[in-house]
């Protein structure tokens, strides 16, 4: 036996085989990466505005004095019951719409006809493909300044991907209950009733709160867009230069949108965790009877009325807007300008994404709760990454991209980093997550061979959570692709910029070309994520 | 309450039924448990007492096969042999390794000791439990350690392998003048390998002999099953 142990070692080298797969899609992301900012502008021209820096400071030291008088808080309260009026309706709307759809669009409902699913499917593309602000601006021309704007730009996208996310949840559930109850000769729907719906409701509940959290964050960026509620406060601030005005809604929407963010994380937390006792968890019956009231007060609040969806005026109005929609332009002129635009709006959604995944990187181990004790310095720089992060996502992108304009010239760049930083908002959290979630013991072991925090963090941690948070980023590429129509259709060009500019002009054809080109953009952006993610698994 | 001292050159066999602090007693030699009372000392100094650098230097110097292994599955083999280095390799170098592993020659040879030469790149969640195991002792033969502290070794060996990763140990041990200390449930392997077995019930020393004053039978009546 000894012999076998001592045998020189005699065999040809062992080479390194690399997963080729991984390695095309690793330099084809570097490539694309280095591509995009040379379109950026980084190593060629300036990027930096000289002059913006006065024009900052004096923006930035307002942030320590913002508006405190009584009249402009009495008014920011009001418009920020606005917006969460229109998050409460435009989830109701969602989850309608969702629950019907989820049927429509379900594996279940479909069965082998996998032509019709697919196809049910695609439709749902065209919704979920137009971010809610490109909603809100068409239906603007469509319904006027009208409550319903928001609650529909908000409801229809929203729907479109509750439809998605309900009937994924369905088809997942085991079927062997729904198989058996089909079995004994009940009819589909009744089998579905009480086989598939009982094991989906926690998932169906919890995104249903998941999509209220994010709705009151989409109800900030209507405003923006000129439907009422905070959003609209702030842009009217931002326009008439009152600085001190601008940090005091910043700091009210940041509030929201982060006791949404805590709210809905808390709800969905307890969710997870609740006991499949027959008792009744208080906190979720108090949450799920707030949203119905919530619901109910809002509907009253924004006084909708629905005669106006069916009016007359609303009908012409349609009729109208969708006569001149079709054909859509194909001019070479247009069609050009779309092409170029497209490259910039992918390049500034590359960046974005690019920035949001290495900041979280770097942060992640930071921003983790490391299971045991702390010593005091670590604990305080934890809370602190964790609070920066918390701020940079309760920021909307294009408030983001509004203040980064002091100090970059307009172009791709400003745009591409006002998305980082908010991406990062998100992405960090998520990676910080995935290091907590995994097991402790590979660590210590490296630990109690005397390896470096940082070794033992790289060899232990870093290792195995990269995979999980590669598939992250890309998933909040294909988030990204549309948050880029949003800051650009405020001005930090792509499509969306030429979005705004043919619906100033009223030129419905060019608009409906414009769309498609968007819609067409975001799916090839979901494709090639897809694609990643399998390769990465 | 244990009371246990382990000189340079002896192989100890730590035996006892499950819950008997077997486990507890590794963690307190290479540093990852603290006591509650008493005290410890593992070459010399106390890793309670140490901090930063210092205790880092004596943790490199005790090396530890773990019950579960603890190797990061996602990691080629060479990388998980290679962390047996992280205590005396810089972070960059560490890092680096990760991109091209630095210190080949001595990975394929310690692969090669335990069999596993041609298995240098693969991931190692890849592997069996059995080459897992082996690769947790490759990872000692490049750390080089003088304490070498090892949890039920052998459990996913089979009897030849079992074996030749035991005596691995033990010279590895041996061959730099420190010491073994192993669980072991199986007490044929204990007698084989070992100089000497301390026994372990709740917490508490409960046999302490020199291989050569026990038997087969002993020992059997020791884990409560019959000879």
């Amino acid at each position: 036996m000894t012999a076998v142990l001592d045998r020189p070692v005699s065999r040809p080298p062992v080479r390194l085989h690399r997963d080729r797969r991984r390695w095309a899609w690793g330099l084809g992301a570097a490539a694309v990466l280095v591509w995009s900012l040379a379109g950026a502008g980084l190593f060629s021209g300036a990027v930096v505005n000289p002059g913006g820096g006065v024009q900052f400071d004096r923006f930035a030291s307002a942030a320590l004095s913002p508006a405190a008088d009584g009249e402009f808080l009495a008014l920011l309260a009001t418009s920020a019951l606005v917006t969460v009026a229109y998050a409460a309706l435009g989830t109701a709307l969602a989850l309608l719409l969702g629950g019907v759809g989820a049927v429509l669009v379900s594996r279940t409902t479909w069965g082998r006809r996998r032509l019709g699913w697919l196809l049910a499917r695609g439709a749902l593309a065209v919704p979920r493909g137009l971010h809610e602000a490109v909603w809100g601006l068409l239906l603007v021309n469509v319904l006027g300044l009208d409550p319903w704007v928001g609650v529909l730009a908000i409801g229809v996208p929203y729907g479109a991907v509750t439809a998605k996310v309900f009937a994924d949840l369905v088809d997942e559930v085991p079927r062997g209950g729904y198989e058996a109850l089909l079995a004994s000769g009940s009819g589909r729907a009744t089998a579905a009733l009480y086989g598939l719906l009982p094991p989906a409701s926690g998932g169906l509940l919890s995104y249903a709160f998941y999509r209220l959290e994010c709705a009151v964050r989409s109800a900030v960026v209507l405003g923006l867009i000129g439907a009422g509620g905070l959003g609209y406060q702030l842009s009217l601030s931002f326009a008439s230069l009152r600085w001190d005005e601008v940090w005091t809604c910043v700091y009210a929407l940041a509030l929201l949108c982060l006791t949404a963010d805590v709210a809905g994380r808390a709800v969905r937390r307890r969710l997870a965790t609740a006991p499949s006792a027959a008792r009744r968890d208080p906190v979720l019956t108090a949450a799920v009877l707030g949203a119905l009231a919530l619901t109910a007060w809002s509907w009253w609040f924004l006084a909708l009325s629905p005669g106006t969806l069916v009016s007359a005026r609303t009908g012409s109005q349609l009729g109208y807007v969708l006569g001149a929609a079709w054909p859509p332009a194909t001019d070479g002129a247009l069609l050009g300008s779309i092409a170029g635009l497209a490259v910039d709006t992918v390049q500034m959604s590359v960046i974005a994404i690019a920035v949001a995944t290495l900041g979280a990187g770097l942060l992640a181990g930071v921003a983790a709760r490391p299971r045991g004790p702390m010593r005091p310095g670590r604990r305080l720089a934890g809370s602190l990454v964790r609070v920066v992060l918390l701020l940079l996502r309760a920021v909307p992108p294009p408030v983001w991209a509004l203040v980064l304009l002091f100090v970059l010239l307009p172009g791709v760049l400003p745009g591409a980093l006002a998305l980082g930083v908010y991406t990062l908002g998100v992405l960090g959290r998520l990676a910080a997550e995935a290091t907590e979630e995994l097991d402790p013991r590979p660590r210590a072991a490296l630990t109690a061979l005397g390896a470096r925090p940082a070794g033992a963090w790289l060899y232990g941690v870093a290792s195995r959570a990269t995979g999980p948070v590669l598939a992250y980023a890309l998933y909040r590429w294909e988030v990204a692709i549309r948050d880029t129509i949003l800051v650009g259709l405020l001005g930090a060009g792509g499509l969306g910029a030429l979005l705004a500019s043919e619906m100033a002009a009223f030129d419905w054809a060019a608009v409906t070309t414009v769309l498609a080109a968007i819609v067409v953009l975001t799916w090839l952006v979901d494709l090639v994520s897809d694609r990643a993610r399998r390769a990465l698994r | 309450m244990v009371d246990l001292t382990v000189g340079p050159g002896e192989r100890v066999a730590v035996v006892g039924a499950s819950g008997a602090g077997k486990s507890t007693l590794l963690g307190l030699a290479n540093g990852s448990v603290l006591p509650t009372a008493g005290s410890v000392r593992v070459l010399g100094a106390d890793p309670a007492a140490l901090r930063g650098r210092a205790l880092r230097q004596l943790r490199a110097r005790v090396g530890t096969v773990h019950q579960h292994l603890e190797l990061v599955g996602q990691l080629r083999v060479v990388h998980n042999v290679n962390a047996g280095r992280l205590g005396a390799w810089s972070g960059l170098r560490a890092a680096w390794s990760l991109v091209r592993p630095q210190g080949l020659p001595d990975v394929e040879a310690a692969l090669d000791r335990v069999g596993l030469a041609d298995r240098v790149y693969e991931r190692t969640e890849r592997l069996s439990g059995g080459q897992r195991q082996r690769v947790a002792i490759a990872r000692l033969l490049v750390q080089q350690p003088d304490l070498v502290l090892a949890d039920e070794p052998a459990s996913a060996l089979d009897p030849v392998l079992a074996d030749q990763a035991l005596r691995l140990l033990g010279e590895l041990a041996l061959e730099r003048g420190g010491a073994l200390l192993a669980c072991l449930h199986d007490p044929a392997m204990a007698l084989r390998h070992c100089d000497r077995v301390v026994g372990l019930a709740a917490g508490r020393v409960v046999l302490d002999e020199p291989v050569a004053a026990l038997s087969a039978a002993d020992l059997a009546a020791f884990y409560g099953a019959p000879a």
